[in-house]
């Protein structure tokens, strides 16, 4: 376990017997069962399997916008069913409006919250000025890059001070180069706001990289097939990925998602 | 970031003023000059052939006698213009209240959507009578008959659009506990312009067709009525000059629309 996990012991966020099933045509089919993963405060965790196991889906239960069919899920001790304030989200896509500059868009959170501007206006440059697009905010989303637009997404998520950090899958559509540049943004500023994330994706070394703990999920229905501590120091850089022990974890989660991944098929 | 990597090219951008300014000019001069060719033709074609002017009076003779009657013109023009601008404007608010209706209630969508279709498929002009046996001949029963062959199209466009907005903005909405009302107003409607606009075009251009039926039918004033009342007299010369008037009516109220298009849009297009 990492140091900043180890200063609180207390749980933040506890998934009990989760399971999903969806209605369809002449029955239901179900995607998540008993999930139970407890997550200390001020934790990185990655969720980590292959397409179509059900982990976006996990991760829309946390941000309350799918119901859960069995289990629960609580969040800071309340139980979650409903979006709450004191979550942000980023999604797979940037989700940007399109009539809004960058700046106009990381507020729009204070906007639906009608909370007031003028407060929030210097934290929302000192957003995009760590995340290095400060220079771009008064520009639209049709003027932003693709990586661009995920960062504005990012102090978007941000900009509220929320005490829980849900991303699924944020940095997919990227290529391989702007992914790694904004892997490091990501620590950056997450190391100095510090709250608790969960981190969907389906890239082994993007979720060591980042977490504190790697989840992987498999099987059909999805499970919990293998739950690992990521013991680097923090901060960390890119180079970490060339050390031994970094390869040695990415072997083991390859391997359980592998191992799940044939099980499944063959079924 | 490409703004840092600009290279200033004097030469480069005087050529594509250049080719803005010769793009620009083929534009406005072709059109130009096909419309007076077009009116040379008519003219020496009409001269040559002898016509009687009450069936194809000359270009030229009907601008004659449009400036000669350009009082009765204009006093006629006023009350065709003001009761389109009328009867566009009730299209959409009408138009817009129903799409909004249709969008939001799924009740109302069931009952009413059909049935709004199968109004649609009335033609129009047929019924324009039974307004003015309910509302008399006064302005009333024209604003109604525009209103009705009007409001089709907004309550289309409104309905389309109101349904355009990103599903992934409205999921994120939702992550934020946005209000109804708050997504109402700051994402479908937004999202609805493109959409409510290009209905408005087509609004506006069967709004003015509404009053000039009703100007048929009422018999009172308007372009309409000089219309009508000049072609059964055979003044043809009256009745194109009539018409003339009534395309610069067109033409400036559907610039309009697209003016206000352009002003919203610089602000909520991308």
């Amino acid at each position: 376990m990492s140091a900043c996990s180890a200063q609180s012991g207390q749980a933040f966020v506890r998934l009990s017997k989760v399971g999903k099933s969806f209605r369809v045509e002449g029955g239901t089919i179900e995607v998540l069962c008993n999930i139970s993963i407890e997550v200390a405060d001020r934790q990185f965790i990655s969720i980590l399997g292959p397409s179509g196991c059900g982990k976006s889906t996990l991760l829309m239960m946390l941000a309350g916008l799918e119901p859960v069919s069995a289990g629960s899920i609580e969040i800071g001790g309340q139980s979650m069913r409903t979006p709450r304030r004191d979550v942000g989200v980023i999604f797979q896509d940037p989700t940007l409006l399109p009539w809004k500059s960058a700046l106009e868009n990381v507020l729009f959170p204070i906007e639906i919250f009608g909370l007031p501007f003028a407060k929030y206006q210097a934290r929302a440059e000192a957003l995009l000025e760590l995340v290095g697009i400060s220079d771009a905010r008064h520009r639209r989303p049709r003027q932003l890059s693709g990586g661009m637009r995920q960062r504005v997404a990012i102090c978007r998520a941000l900009i509220h001070e929320p005490k829980l950090l849900l991303m699924d899958e944020p940095f997919s559509a990227l290529d391989a180069i702007t992914r790694d540049e904004l892997n490091v943004t990501l620590l950056d500023i997450w190391e100095r706001h510090h709250q608790t994330a969960f981190f969907v994706t389906h890239s082994i070394r993007e979720a060591v990289f980042l977490s504190d703990r790697v989840v992987v999920l498999g099987g059909w229905p999805g499970q919990v097939v293998l739950d690992v501590a990521i013991p680097f120091a923090r901060p960390r850089d890119l180079n970490i990925g060339e050390s031994v022990d970094f390869n040695r974890i990415c072997g083991e989660l390859r391997r359980a998602i592998a191992e799940n991944h044939a099980r499944r098929v063959a079924d | 970031m490409s703004q840092d990597l600009l290279i200033a090219d004097p030469k480069a951008v005087r050529d594509d003023r250049a080719r803005d300014v010769r793009k620009l000019t083929r534009q406005t001069v072709l059109p130009v000059l096909t419309a007076v060719a077009l009116l040379a033709v008519w003219q020496v074609s009409v001269e040559l052939a002898g016509l009687h002017p009450a069936v194809l009076p000359a270009p030229g003779a009907v601008l004659e006698t449009m400036w000669a009657n350009r009082e009765l013109l204009v006093v006629n023009a006023i009350p065709t213009a003001v009761e389109t601008i009328g009867g566009f404007a009730l299209s959409v608010v009408f138009g817009g209240l129903l799409g909004i209706l249709l969008s939001y209630s799924t009740l109302a969508r069931d009952s009413l959507y059909p049935n709004v279709i199968l109004f649609q498929l009335i033609p129009k002009v047929a019924v324009a009578p039974l307004f003015m046996l309910w509302l008399g001949i006064g302005w009333e029963s024209r604003l109604a008959i525009s209103l009705f062959i009007a409001f089709f199209p907004i309550v289309i466009s409104t309905v389309s659009g109101l349904n355009a907005a990103d599903a992934a903005i409205l999921r994120l909405c939702d992550s934020l506990t946005a209000t109804r009302t708050q997504v109402f107003l700051k994402i479908r409607l937004p999202y609805s312009l493109p959409f409510l606009f290009n209905g408005m075009k087509i609004s506006m251009t069967l709004a003015i067709i509404g009053v000039i039926v009703g100007e048929f039918i009422t018999s009172q004033r308007g372009l309409g009525y000089i219309i009508l009342f000049a072609g059964s007299r055979f003044e043809t010369a009256i009745v194109m000059a009539a018409l003339l008037v009534l395309c610069i009516v067109g033409l400036v109220l559907y610039g309009l629309v697209a003016l206000t298009e352009q002003i919203i849009m610089k602000r909520f297009g991308e």
